[in-house]
């Protein structure tokens, strides 16, 4: 972790996204992973409380700590692309510890090429969702 | 004369704009702002670079320079705008020409239970002010309803919604479904029983000429920034009948002929409502602008923008999954066509849409309302002005058929 700028089990999706031959492409499997959320929240818990500003689309983000002490997301989105992203965050966070989630960056995204797709504001959904989840860790009892 | 489409092209530098994915730039989200001729940019740089400075209070050579540009534009957008200099308030918009209109007049004008008519339709700039207005004072607010099988005013709701009004607020053209409203009508028919009528005119005023005084209408709001000049700058027309019942609504600077520790004395007619240092660029820049569009007969420019947009609506149509919300066939529509996918959720489309090169909007259009009353959250908007052609619709249209049926 240390190391690393992501953890280590997010590799192999970083390297799916890599190998992608162009933005599209990129969409697609973008799509394929919102499919994928190994944590997702489900419409009828979105609540404002949970629901994340600055988000141009609907998600929503709930964070807690497991009995064994481990860091768990879920989270839903009404976009396909922020739904993505959502799912690839959880992948990243789950079974963490809250410290490593308060202290891991964003720049697996950028690995990933898809700031390179997308604009700074839309990068921003992601990022406020990545700082509300990387807040919540600073923040959980 | 037919209007010469590529040489109108050749007067926007932007539109040879080439994305970082090395797409070239489609714009098709006029109805949000439109780009801005050189013209217009150059008259801007030029106030900058040779004669920036204060107006109205100082007597030295830039200071009167820039004074006559500030008042040579407010004399070429009154006439643009059929009316004189006198009835054309600057403001920074026309959302901040409609709250002038709710805390300049209304707030002195109205009372409790006085009934303001506004109308689904309307952008969040002809609510929100007047749903504060009904906190502050007590007024009622009545809104017309859309048809959502023709997307037109429910003009029989209109009319029962008229019976005791002091004030109906219409949005001119639709920013979401490009609808023209029959501003003429409802004007006649609010002033028949006695209410003033304020239309909002940010999205009309791009596409026909507002000749303020023939239409008759009280207030009339307007944005420069759709209509080929700078952000930042629009204007409230308000008839000398209703200017006259006006009262402050900022204070400060510009606004006041006298000022002792006891109180102020404001100045009159529109200088009252221009607080603080004008915004004198941009003011040059939009006469700049409307000097441009002068050159042209808005009539056949809005022919050609509907015959792209009527063209586009049909061919989204045959697409499985588009739902397209209005009809730019429509007399007088603006040609915004507001469509959504049935699987494909807006942003989403946006962002596939936008990796061809197509600038579109999307989301709920400050019109919450509208969107509620259509049963959806959000639409994508494609929206044409002078300068789109046939061949961009073209490469749109084929663009969301890849995207669609790759996505769905």
């Amino acid at each position: 972790m240390a190391e690393s700028k992501w953890p280590e089990h997010l590799d192999a999706v970083v390297e799916d996204f890599k190998a992608c031959f162009d933005a599209m492409e990129r969409y697609e499997l973008l799509f394929e992973y919102a499919k994928k959320n190994p944590s997702p929240l489900p419409e009828d818990e979105w609540t404002d409380e949970n629901q994340v500003q600055g988000c141009q689309s609907r998600a929503h983000v709930i964070c807690l700590v497991d009995s064994n002490g481990h860091f768990q997301m879920r989270g839903g989105a009404d976009a396909q692309i922020v739904q993505g992203l959502i799912s690839i965050t959880a992948m990243a966070v789950n079974g963490l510890s809250k410290s490593e989630v308060s202290q891991l960056s964003p720049e697996f995204v950028e690995e990933m090429g898809i700031r390179n797709s997308l604009t700074p504001s839309r990068a921003n959904g992601f990022l406020n969702m990545f700082e509300r989840v990387r807040s919540e860790a600073e923040n959980l009892g | 004369m037919a209007l010469d489409i590529q040489s109108i092209r050749a007067d926007f530098p932007i539109l040879e704009r080439v994305l970082p994915n090395g797409k070239k730039l489609v714009y098709f989200d006029n109805a949000a702002t439109s780009q801005k001729p050189k013209i217009v940019i150059d008259a801007m740089t030029k106030f900058y670079e040779q004669y920036n400075s204060n107006a109205h209070r100082a007597n030295h050579t830039l200071a009167e320079e820039a004074t006559a540009a500030l008042e040579h534009s407010r004399l070429s957008i009154s006439r643009y705008f059929g009316t004189s200099p006198a009835n054309l308030i600057y403001t920074s918009g026309a959302t901040e020409a409609i709250n002038l209109a709710a805390y300049g007049w209304a707030r002195y004008n109205l009372e409790r239970d006085d009934v303001v008519v506004v109308t689904e339709m309307e952008h969040h700039a002809d609510i929100v002010p007047w749903q504060e207005m009904s906190k502050e004072k007590g007024i009622e607010l009545r809104y017309v309803p859309i048809d959502t099988k023709t997307f037109t005013l429910d003009m029989d709701a209109f009319e029962v919604a008229l019976e005791g009004a002091k004030l109906v607020c219409v949005v001119h053209t639709s920013n979401v479904l490009g609808v023209r409203n029959p501003v003429e009508d409802i004007i006649e028919k609010s002033h028949a029983v006695g209410a003033r009528v304020l239309i909002d005119s940010a999205q009309g005023a791009p596409h026909e000429r507002i000749f303020f005084d023939n239409l008759g209408a009280d207030f009339v709001a307007i944005s420069a920034h759709k209509m080929a000049g700078p952000t930042g700058i629009g204007c409230l027309l308000v008839k000398s009948e209703a200017m006259e019942q006006m009262g402050p609504f900022m204070t400060g600077g510009s606004m006041i002929r006298r000022v002792t520790t006891e109180g102020s004395v404001f100045q009159e007619g529109h200088a009252m409502f221009e607080t603080g240092t004008p915004r004198i660029a941009e003011a040059i820049g939009w006469g700049a602008a409307v000097e441009w569009l002068s050159q042209f007969e808005m009539r056949e420019v809005h022919a050609h923008i509907q015959d792209i947009a009527s063209w586009t609506a049909n061919q989204m149509l045959e697409i499985p999954g588009i739902r397209v919300f209005g009809d730019p066939s429509l007399p007088g529509s603006s040609g915004a066509v507001s469509f959504l996918h049935d699987s494909i959720q807006s942003q989403d489309l946006a962002f596939l849409l936008d990796e061809g090169g197509f600038a579109v909007r999307t989301g709920h259009h400050c019109a919450q309302p509208l969107m509620d009353a259509l049963g959806v959250p959000s639409t994508n908007r494609a929206s044409f002005w002078i300068y789109n052609t046939l061949d961009e619709a073209q490469a749109f249209v084929s663009h969301l058929r890849y995207v669609c049926e790759r996505f769905a």
